[in-house]
This record gives C-alpha cells, sequence and structure tokens, in this order.
C-alpha cells in the first residue's frame, strides 16, 4: 500500500498543515469561535475583516437570503452584511490569545479602511503586530461598504489597489495578499495591479454582487430589512464556477500565490480550485451552513483521492489542469465525435428526444417503451443531451471520421 | 437522485375505530420535493397508463413551480371526477405501474399524492369551472348517476346539451358513497365535484328507478346508460342462503347507509368473519369488517398471493389491521342452522401456468377444514342487475351490455359505459368511458358531422 499522501502545503510564508483556510466571515468572527476551527482541524483562519475604530458599521437585523433550487434548500447565499463590528482592541488581545494556543495553526488578518493611505498603513501594522502570520486587505466586499469608498469600491480601481497595497505593505510586519472582487471586467488585471504593488498573494473571490430575489407575494426584495432592501453579496455552490474561472485566470496572468475562494463546499470543490492553482483555498458558506465538523471529511476526502490517483503530495496536483486551459481558438477544430445511447441503460424516458427536436439538431429518434436511438448523420454533438439524461453514463461519446463540412 | 415521499398515516391500531381517512396529505413542501422527482418524460407512459389521460407530467411541473391552481386545471380539464380519483385510483396498476422512476430502480413518482394535494389546493378557490358551449336545442339522458353518468352528463352539459340524470338512490354519486367508503376518499370530495357538475345547469331526478329506456327515448334525443354492477356474484355452494351471509356489495351498501345514518349496518361486533375473494373489494369488506368490530377478519381466497387482482397497497392495509389470508383456500359449504356457524374450505394446489401466464389451481383432495365463523362475505365479483338488463332489451353478453367502439349499444341512440360495459372497473375507467361515450352520442347527434362550437 502507497504511504498515506501528505496534504500539507506552503503557501506564502505559511506552513499549513492541509489547504483549508476559513475565510474572513461570520465563521471567523470572534477568536473563541476561531479557536474552536482549529481544534475541528482547520489549518488557518482568515479573522472577520477588522476595520478601524472610528469607522462606523452596522449590523442589519436579517441579512441573509437564499436561493434553492427544486429540491435544494440553497445552492446560493447571498447576504448584506458588514464587516466585524469589534474594535481593533479587542482584536487584538483575541489575535495575541489564539497565536498563543494555536502558534502552529496560520491566523490572518482581514482588514479594510476607508480610501486613505495613512488608516491602511496604521491597521496594517497594529493588526501585523499583533501576531497574524499574514494580512488580507479586503477590496471585494461589494455592498455596504463600496457605497462609503470601501470594499469593492477599491477593487474595481487599479490606482487604489497599488496605492492602498502599498501602503499596507508599509506597515505590515508580515506578508500582504489582497483579497479580490469578481464584480470587474477582467480580474487578471486587477490581480496584475495587485502584484506589481508589491502583493504576497492574491485571493479571490470576495462575493458576487447580486440580487437573490423578490417576493412576489409582497414585492419587497430580499433579505428584506423592514420592507426594503439592496443588492448583495452572493457565495456558495451557485457561485463557484465564477471562483473558479477567476482563480485560474489569476494563476495564468500572476507568478504569486492565490488562494482559491468561492462555493467551495466538499473536498472536490476544493480539488478542482487547486487543479486550476490555488495553493490553499477557504471557505465560508459551507461552514455557516453545517459547521466547523465539515473539515474532517474535507481532510479525508482529499486524502482518500490523493491515495486513489496515486500521488503523494497535494501539492502535485496544484495547477495541473492550467496549462489545459486556452483560447477558445486553439481548441481542435477537427476533432468529431457522436452521441452514442446505451440501450440497456436508457429508462425510455424520452427527455434527450424532446432536448434534441426542440434545441438541437433533430437527432434522437423515440417511441414510447422504446429506448432512444442517435441519427449519427444528424448528431452535432452539441452534447446537450448527454448533460440532461437522467442516467449517468447512459449517453457517451463516439469517436466517428471528420465530417466533410458543408 | 431521490426517494419517494410518504406522509403520516394513523397507526392500524388506532384507526381501525373509526371509518375516516388515515392517509394524511402532502404539505407544500413535500409536494414541491416530490413534484421534482417526475421526470418530465417526453410521451410520458404514465399518461397512456391513466384511463383518463391526465397529463400527469404538465399537472406535476405546475405544482414543482408553485402554480398549484394551475395543476388543478389541468386534471380537471381531464377528469372531472380528478379529485376522487387522486383518492381511490389503485394506481399500483394504473399511472404510477408506468412511470418511468422505476426503470432507475426507485419509487414511483406518488402521482396520486400530487393529483391529491393539487385537488385540496383547488378546493380553496373553488374548483375549476370551464366555459360551456353554446345550448343546443337537444336533450340526452343520462340514466344513473355514479361516475361513468356523471362524466357523461357533464361533457354533454358542457357541450351545450340540456341533460337529465336519473338515479334510484337518493344522492347522485353511485358507488362513490355507496360502495367506496370514507378510509379511502373522505365523501367530502365527491360531494364537492358533483356540486360541481351541477353547476353545469344538469337536472338530476334522484329516487327515480329507470326501467324502460325504450319511453326515455321518446324524449330525449340520446339515452347514456351508467347504471352500474351492483349485483354481487354467488358462490353457487350450499348454505348460501343462511343468515349472516352477506353479498359484499350489499354489505358495504348497508355501511355506507348506516354511515350516513340511515338503517344498521351488519353486528360484527366480537364475531369472527370470512370474506372469500381476492379483489379490492374483498379487501374492502374485510377492513369494513374490522372497523365494525370483528373479532377475527379471514379473507379467504383460492390462488396464491401472486395471483391476488387487490392492489398490494390495500393488501397492506389490510395485514397492517389484522386480517388473517388463508391463500390457496376456497370455500365448500356454509354451516349453520339458521345462522352461519361454520364453513368448510378445501386447500387448493397451483397448476401449471395456462396460455395467458396465469396458473391455475385444483382442489387437494382431503384437504377439507371448518372454520368457525358467525359471517361470510362474498366478494368475487360483481354483474350488473340481470332483469333491468332484459327490461331495458339491449344485447349482453355474461351479463354484460354490448357496446361498439362508440359505446353505442345494441338499440340506436342508446348509448353505454361503466361498470355495467366493463363489469366492474374503476372510477376513472367510468369517467373515462362517460367521456368517451358523451364524444360519442355528441357525433351522434350532430348527424355524424364535427359539431361547430
Ligand atoms: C366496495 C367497492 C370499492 C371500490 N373501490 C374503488 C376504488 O378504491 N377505486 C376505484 O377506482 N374504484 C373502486 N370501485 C369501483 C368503482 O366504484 C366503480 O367502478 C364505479 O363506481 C363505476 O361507476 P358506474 O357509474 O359505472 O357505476 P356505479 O358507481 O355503480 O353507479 C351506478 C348508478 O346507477 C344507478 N342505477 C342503477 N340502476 C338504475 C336504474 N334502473 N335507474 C336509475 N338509476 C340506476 C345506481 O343507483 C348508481 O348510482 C369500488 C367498488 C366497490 C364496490
Ligand atoms: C455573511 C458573509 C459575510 C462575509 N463577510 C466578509 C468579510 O467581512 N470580509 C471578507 O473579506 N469577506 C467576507 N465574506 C466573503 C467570504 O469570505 C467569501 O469570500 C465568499 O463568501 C465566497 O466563499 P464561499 O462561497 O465559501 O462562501 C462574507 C461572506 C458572507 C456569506
Ligand atoms: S434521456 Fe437518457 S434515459 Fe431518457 S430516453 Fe434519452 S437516453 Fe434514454
Ligand atoms: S449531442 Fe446534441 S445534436 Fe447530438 S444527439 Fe445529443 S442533443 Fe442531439
Ligand atoms: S412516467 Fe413518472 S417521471 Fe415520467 S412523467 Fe410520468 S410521473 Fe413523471
Amino acid at each position: 500500500m502507497v504511504s498515506k499522501p501528505d496534504i500539507s502545503v506552503k503557501f506564502c510564508n505559511l506552513e499549513l498543515e492541509n489547504p483549508y483556510l476559513l475565510s474572513s466571515a461570520p465563521p471567523t468572527c470572534t477568536g473563541e469561535m476561531i479557536m474552536r476551527a482549529f481544534e475541528a482541524g482547520w489549518a488557518g483562519a482568515v479573522t472577520k475583516t477588522i476595520k478601524p475604530d472610528k469607522t462606523p458599521v452596522y449590523d442589519l437585523k436579517n441579512r441573509f437570503g437564499v436561493m434553492g433550487f427544486e429540491n435544494k434548500q440553497m445552492i446560493i447565499f447571498e447576504n448584506i452584511e458588514e464587516v466585524s463590528k469589534r474594535p481593533v482592541g479587542t482584536w487584538v488581545n483575541e489575535i495575541k490569545e489564539i497565536k498563543k494556543k494555536f502558534p502552529e495553526k496560520a491566523l490572518i488578518g482581514s482588514i479594510m479602511a476607508e480610501c486613505k493611505e495613512e488608516d491602511w498603513e496604521e491597521l496594517a501594522r497594529v493588526v501585523s503586530e499583533a501576531g497574524v502570520d499574514m494580512l488580507e486587505l479586503n477590496f471585494g466586499c461589494p455592498h455596504g461598504m463600496p457605497e462609503r469608498g470601501m470594499g469593492a469600491f477599491i477593487g474595481q480601481r487599479t490606482e487604489l489597489i497599488q496605492k492602498l497595497t502599498k501602503a499596507a505593505k508599509r506597515g505590515s510586519s508580515v506578508p500582504v495578499m489582497v483579497k479580490l472582487t469578481p464584480n470587474v471586467t477582467d480580474i487578471a488585471y486587477t490581480a496584475k495591479a495587485a502584484e506589481e504593488a508589491g502583493a504576497d498573494a492574491i485571493s479571490a473571490i470576495n462575493t458576487v454582487l447580486g440580487l437573490i430575489g423578490i417576493n412576489i407575494d409582497t414585492f419587497e426584495p430580499m433579505p428584506t430589512v423592514d420592507g426594503m432592501s439592496t443588492f448583495g453579496g452572493l457565495s456558495g455552490p451557485g457561485v463557484k464556477p465564477i471562483g473558479l474561472r477567476c482563480v485560474a485566470q489569476i494563476a495564468q496572468a500572476t507568478n504569486i500565490p492565490v488562494s482559491g475562494i468561492g462555493g467551495i463546499t466538499t473536498w472536490k470543490d476544493a480539488v478542482e480550485y487547486l487543479l486550476v492553482g490555488a495553493g490553499s483555498v477557504q471557505v465560508c458558506t459551507a461552514v455557516m451552513w453545517r459547521g466547523y465538523r465539515i473539515i474532517s471529511d474535507f481532510v479525508d476526502g482529499l486524502t482518500n483521492y490523493l491515495a486513489d490517483k496515486g500521488f503523494s503530495s497535494v501539492r502535485d496536483i496544484i495547477g495541473k489542469s492550467l496549462p489545459k486551459l486556452t483560447a477558445w481558438s486553439k481548441l481542435n477544430k477537427d476533432y468529431t465525435v457522436v452521441a452514442n445511447i446505451n440501450k440497456d441503460l436508457c429508462i425510455k424516458c424520452g427527455l434527450c428526444y424532446v432536448a434534441c427536436l426542440d434545441a438541437g439538431y433533430q437527432a434522437i429518434k423515440f417511441e414510447q417503451g422504446k429506448s432512444a436511438e442517435v441519427d449519427e448523420e444528424k448528431c452535432d454533438a452539441c452534447s446537450l443531451c448527454t448533460h440532461l439524461c437522467p442516467v449517468p453514463g447512459c449517453i457517451t461519446w463516439k469517436k466517428v471520421a471528420k465530417q466533410v463540412s458543408v | 437522485m431521490s426517494g419517494r415521499v410518504h406522509t403520516k398515516t394513523i397507526p392500524p391500531h388506532e384507526r381501525i375505530s373509526s371509518f375516516a381517512p388515515y392517509v394524511s396529505n402532502l404539505d407544500d413542501r413535500l409536494a414541491v420535493y416530490e413534484a421534482s422527482r417526475c421526470l418530465m418524460c417526453f410521451d410520458a407512459p404514465c399518461i397512456s397508463a391513466c384511463p383518463a389521460g391526465i397529463n400527469i407530467p404538465e399537472f406535476i411541473y405546475r405544482i414543482k413551480t408553485g402554480n398549484f391552481y394551475g395543476a388543478a386545471k389541468v386534471i380537471r380539464e381531464s377528469n372531472i371526477l380528478g379529485g376522487e380519483c387522486g383518492y381511490v385510483c389503485p394506481v399500483e396498476r394504473l399511472c404510477e405501474s408506468k412511470c418511468v422512476r422505476r426503470n432507475l430502480n426507485e419509487e414511483p413518482v406518488a402521482i396520486s399524492m400530487l393529483q391529491r394535494f393539487a385537488y385540496e389546493k383547488e378546493k380553496l378557490k373553488g374548483l375549476v369551472k370551464f366555459p360551456k358551449s353554446r345550448p343546443k336545442n337537444k336533450k340526452v339522458a343520462v340514466v344513473g348517476a355514479g361516475p361513468a353518468g356523471l362524466s357523461a352528463a357533464y361533457e354533454l352539459a358542457r357541450m351545450g346539451y340540456s341533460v337529465t340524470v336519473f338515479d334510484s338512490n337518493p344522492r347522485p354519486g353511485g358507488l362513490l358513497f355507496y360502495g367506496i367508503l370514507p378510509w379511502k376518499a373522505p365523501w367530502s370530495v365527491p360531494e364537492s365535484e358533483i356540486g360541481l357538475i351541477k353547476e353545469y345547469g344538469i337536472n338530476f331526478v334522484t329516487n327515480k328507478k329507470i326501467a324502460d329506456l325504450k319511453s326515455l327515448l321518446k324524449d330525449y334525443d340520446a339515452v347514456f346508460v351508467g347504471v352500474g354492477a351492483t349485483k354481487s356474484q354467488k358462490l353457487g355452494i350450499p348454505g348460501e342462503d343462511l343468515n349472516g351471509v352477506y353479498p359484499a356489495q350489499e354489505f358495504l351498501y348497508s355501511v355506507a347507509k348506516w354511515l350516513m345514518g340511515e338503517g344498521k349496518a351488519p353486528d360484527l361486533k366480537g364475531k369472527r368473519v370470512a370474506v372469500i375473494g381476492g379483489g379490492d373489494t374483498a379487501i374492502d369488506a374485510a377492513c369494513a369488517s374490522v372497523r365494525l368490530g370483528a373479532e377475527r377478519v379471514y379473507i379467504v381466497y383460492r390462488r396464491s398471493l401472486a395471483e391476488m387482482p387487490a392492489v398490494p397497497y390495500g393488501r397492506n392495509q389490510a395485514r397492517e389491521e389484522g386480517v388473517e389470508f388463508l391463500l390457496l383456500t376456497a370455500p365448500v359449504r356454509i354451516l349453520g342452522d339458521k345462522r352461519v356457524k361454520a364453513i368448510e374450505c378445501v386447500k387448493m394446489e397451483l397448476t401449471e401456468p395456462d396460455s395467458s401466464g396465469r396458473r391455475g389451481v385444483r382442489p387437494i383432495k382431503g384437504s377439507e377444514f371448518c372454520l368457525d365463523v358467525d359471517s361470510v362475505i362474498v366478494a368475487i365479483g360483481q354483474k350488473p342487475d340481470e332483469d333491468l338488463l332484459k327490461s331495458y332489451g339491449v344485447k349482453t353478453e355474461k351479463g354484460l351490455i354490448v357496446v361498439d367502439e362508440n359505446f353505442s349499444t345494441s338499440i340506436k341512440g342508446i348509448f353505454a359505459g361503466g361498470d355495467a360495459v366493463n363489469g366492474g372497473e374503476t372510477v376513472v375507467e367510468a369517467v373515462a368511458e362517460g367521456k368517451k361515450a358523451a364524444a360519442a352520442i355528441d357525433k351522434f347527434l350532430s348527424g355524424g358531422k364535427n359539431p361547430k362550437k
């Protein structure tokens, strides 16, 4: 038997026992919570974002919303929560306590201030000196804070990213990671700006600006605060494709480590992030949903996966899929396949038929009570049927010689 | 992948103290959950397996989206007794038997539970009523206000015919009240649906037995006959005339009457009852006996469980409620002076399957035994009233009215459907036949031409 794979990673200066960090969010609201998370097995945590005492923040009463789908209660989560209300002094004391009790765990201090360099420099100094191992600059919060020139307001302006990253670097005694917002046209561009300004790492994504829903009985948008609402930040399973894309783009564009965030719900999601270049991953919504205890499966699932795949270290998979990501124009236009239905597996639901009929190439034959059949001449290999067939492995690809184009 | 929803049921020892329904309905959350199990199959086999042809994926999809009233509309469009059918259809041999989910080794979508749900939602707003066509100036008589007659009457009234329904019972509904007991469907369900049918301006004449059809044809342009099959088949063994032997139909009829506050139900308190037969009616008679306080209830059936026509759902219910199954057992004679004292039975053995695949049975010599019972309920099938059909003068075969593919009898202008034609099927089958007969009557009355709406 292969020896147990090593799942520890080195992320910048951090020696992490596993790649899993709690992101800056409700699960890291207090020192007591962070310490319980460490006991549960998380390798590190990013504190809920700390802001200068002079900057007022509020916690609206009811600040979350969810979007479900069919049997799923939640596939996208929304929040309009602000950063930590707690005084810097409280955090300083708690950071000291956490580091004393858990010296081997990674503690990252998330900070945010108004667009004044001296504020960022000062906060970076105070929090880094309290004993965190790294700072994370919150340039990403898309709700509330941007109205006051903070969060995504900064992350959407490269000149501010650079000015404030530099300011934080001046004040900080530890490496500085910049947390970016996906609410930009090109996150590779903002990531490069941060790298140029001296950021030691990037984390992405913060939440995606959205509107989780409208109550069609009351006409009130959600989450509803005394009858009114505002746009909020989306997280959870549904934002994973956005996060993956952003992390891959950042990994392609920069030479500094990326901490992958966004919709990571299971170890499989984490593996995907690692494969596109994340050097560590951060989790929020999944923990909000089921608690710190999910770390045990995150760890075990990853370990078993690596063993099954024959990897001795998780480091071997970081970025492994990146070379397979290229421009659309570089994809092979000579590659030709057709859909192929396994008659024995087909349950005769006719779903592929109606899909190909109404949204494909009228390439499937179907009669009630009989297995569906592909007309290979007509199949354009769009793949629609393969995805909606309810039977796993029933519709697969068959390679054929290239058709003469018309 | 997702498992089928099962709702709460009242435990057997509690439920048998009443005739009330014991299965709770889906709530909104469970209904939407169950609805999302439906794959929305194309040309769905469940539709073909529904005699009324309800567009099942369509109504279930509407439940999934929260359009509950819209779901009810889809059901009502195809089945005027859709609520009742949601409660009483033997779905294990109808729609659910063909559900594609089964091909995935899963339980079928709970179609009838969803249908009930849609009906209960519909009731909150008022049952869906469709517009009527312009009056047609032609009169149709419907004999029998059971599901078949109700369905035909409704369809014809909607088409604009002037319809009069005659029934010998004091209330319309047929077996919906006088056969199907309320633990299956609360009587408020058929009451509401009959109320809806009445809104289409149909004239109901109750307590009126029709013995002569030809004279009806003098006053009406066409007649639909849906007189049901309310006579129980006889066993034809000695002792069948003893006190305490009940034909199942009459037994259930008297229980229903008693539940309505009229007359008395057979006194079975502390008694031992043998129900002869293996169909759904035998199960109902057994479960009714349990509810009447019988101490021991046996189902005596000639074949094995595999051949039993009763749906598994009912068999389970009976077993849960303490009914004992004596399989491969046939009655030989009923013993007693005036009253039943015992029933003599013989054990049977299965023979090789015949060409239809069904296995026959033959008695095992010398295996006779006596079962001490106080009552015997005979539930081995039903047929229409022979004398009645004779006086109607319509052609019959094996005691059933013969109709062609247009549900037309041997007498021009007289159509028929339901149990009197099919020998005793289901509510939904009767509804479907009433519907098809109505379409044929329309064609007949408009001179074969497709009438312009
Ligand atoms: C105990 C029992 C349980 C059943 N359970 C179920 C079940 O769970 N699910 C299901 O789908 N089906 C069930 N059925 C079958 C179902 O009830 C019948 O198939 C259905 O009612 C047939 O409808 P119909 O209109 O043909 O006849 P009926 O319902 O029998 O109606 C016939 C009507 O005609 C009237 N009538 C008869 N003669 C005359 C006359 N001469 N003049 C005027 N009126 C007359 C009668 O009074 C009656 O109202 C059950 C049947 C029985 C007996
Ligand atoms: C309720 C809530 C509050 C959050 N607060 C912060 C915050 O204070 N600072 C920050 O950098 N990110 C904050 N985030 C963003 C998360 O750290 C994370 O980037 C995002 O939720 C995506 O990850 P997920 O899909 O694992 O939740 C918050 C997210 C949620 C849901
Ligand atoms: S979708 Fe899949 S299971 Fe359904 S008919 Fe097509 S091939 Fe068969
Ligand atoms: S791959 Fe596309 S074109 Fe081919 S059969 Fe499937 S749906 Fe039709
Ligand atoms: S067969 Fe089953 S899954 Fe398919 S449409 Fe009917 S109820 Fe839905």
